[in-house]
């Protein structure tokens, strides 16, 4: 349904309405096969742990949230307002998909899901990020996490 | 970015025109609603499949770029004929603080239920307890700027992200029972058959002439979903 023509006309303008980035640089890094890499989620749906500060809108940090995290202590504080919330609701696979990730790594599919992952704002200007990537590639390679889902909303 | 240092990646786009300006290494389009980018909520075997397409693109090394489209829409991307709340309010009436009050009586307990049947809550951004709610949004409704409840946050942003937990709390109890419904129908049915909606559009009007900046702009941006600003906003 977000192919453009489906989603509601006000929302529509608004994301097409967005500033999006576009790079210079088109890097490409192969690694070992599937079933050997440890995978890590990016989400930035704004989530981290209940109790702890909202992101605020235009922020560049991002948060931490360790795989032991129970799905009960996950909030999120995206500024956006143009997007459902029914399905996170539901499900917290549904964006931050940790369950369905485990599965794949008891069947081999992947070699093992990392024990930290990590969330940011969207709708940030990447151009404000780079020492936030360099602070998560830091904790991926400590953490020998050697493949990266980035799910947004 | 993340590419760019070193670590393999691959996104979940939702937004294709965006995905074909960024130019990811590796990214799977999935054409399911925002806010969704595992598709189906409560379908394992759906998100599996969403999961197993993504993660594959990471052992091709034919990129950069690798763009690829998932080739089937979300069941719940369809409305459910019928569909409502497991629990019937009151025509929304005047807009008050006593007035959420009295509906948010109703609907918290299919909240609990819905708690039990999920889990967990997203309700909790903010920081405020649901019964500090009505006076909080009276005291905007009224022209004033009360101090913030939440240490750390401008009453502005306290009062965003209490907005983003009424919603939360009010769209979980009405999926606290029943089949699930399509995209859309939960908020139809906030914004148009609940006081707790009319008095985030009401807030929405009050911020937009506030005397506090940060207000200002979280009321017109922030608090009601473009499909459903009233006509009279101009949209």
């Amino acid at each position: 349904m977000a192919r453009i023509d489906d989603i509601p006309q006000g929302t529509r303008q608004a994301v097409l309405g967005l500033q999006i980035a576009s790079f210079d640089t088109e890097p490409f890094v192969s690694g070992p096969p599937l079933a050997r890499r440890r995978v890590a989620v990016i989400s930035s749906a704004a989530l981290h742990p209940r109790g702890s500060a909202p992101f605020l809108p235009g922020t560049a940090e991002m948060r931490m949230l360790p795989a032991t995290l129970p799905a009960g202590d996950i909030v999120m504080s995206h500024v956006s307002i143009n997007y459902d919330r029914a399905g996170w609701q539901r499900d917290i696979n549904t964006i931050y998909p940790l369950d369905r990730l485990r599965e794949l790594a008891a069947s081999g599919v992947i070699g093992s899901v990392a024990e930290t992952h990590y969330s940011v704002m969207g709708s940030t200007d990447p151009a404000t990020m780079q020492a936030t990537a360099e602070q998560i590639v830091g904790q991926l390679q400590q953490e020998r996490s050697d493949a990266v889902l980035l799910s947004p909303v | 970015m993340i590419e760019s240092l070193g670590v393999p990646t691959v996104v979940l786009g939702l937004v294709r025109p965006h995905m074909e300006t960024t130019r990811p290494p590796r990214g799977l389009f999935v054409p399911f609603p925002l806010g969704r980018p595992l598709g189906e909520p409560e379908d394992a075997a759906f998100q599996t499949r969403v999961l197993r397409h993504a993660l594959g693109l990471l052992e091709r090394n034919d990129g950069p770029v690798i763009l690829e489209d998932f080739g089937e829409d979300a069941p719940s991307q369809t409305a459910l004929a019928g569909w409502a709340p497991p629990f019937v309010l009151p025509m929304p009436g005047e807009v008050s603080a006593a007035s959420l009050r009295t509906e948010m009586e109703l609907v918290i307990p299919w909240w609990m239920r819905a708690q039990a049947r999920f889990g967990r809550t997203t309700v909790g951004a903010s920081g405020i307890a649901p019964q500090a709610w009505p006076a909080f949004f009276a005291a905007f409704l009224a022209g004033e700027v009360p101090a913030s409840p939440v240490a750390g946050l401008t009453p502005a942003l306290a009062l965003r992200f209490a907005c983003d937990d009424v919603k939360a709390l009010y769209s979980e109890a009405a999926q606290a029972e029943g089949p699930m419904p399509g995209i859309r129908q939960v908020d139809g049915w906030f914004w148009t058959a609940t006081l707790a909606g009319r008095l985030l559009i009401a807030l929405r009007t009050a911020g937009m002439a506030s005397s506090d900046n940060a207000v200002r702009t979280v009321a017109g941006r922030f608090f009601v979903p473009a499909p459903f600003l009233p006509p009279a906003a101009g949209h």
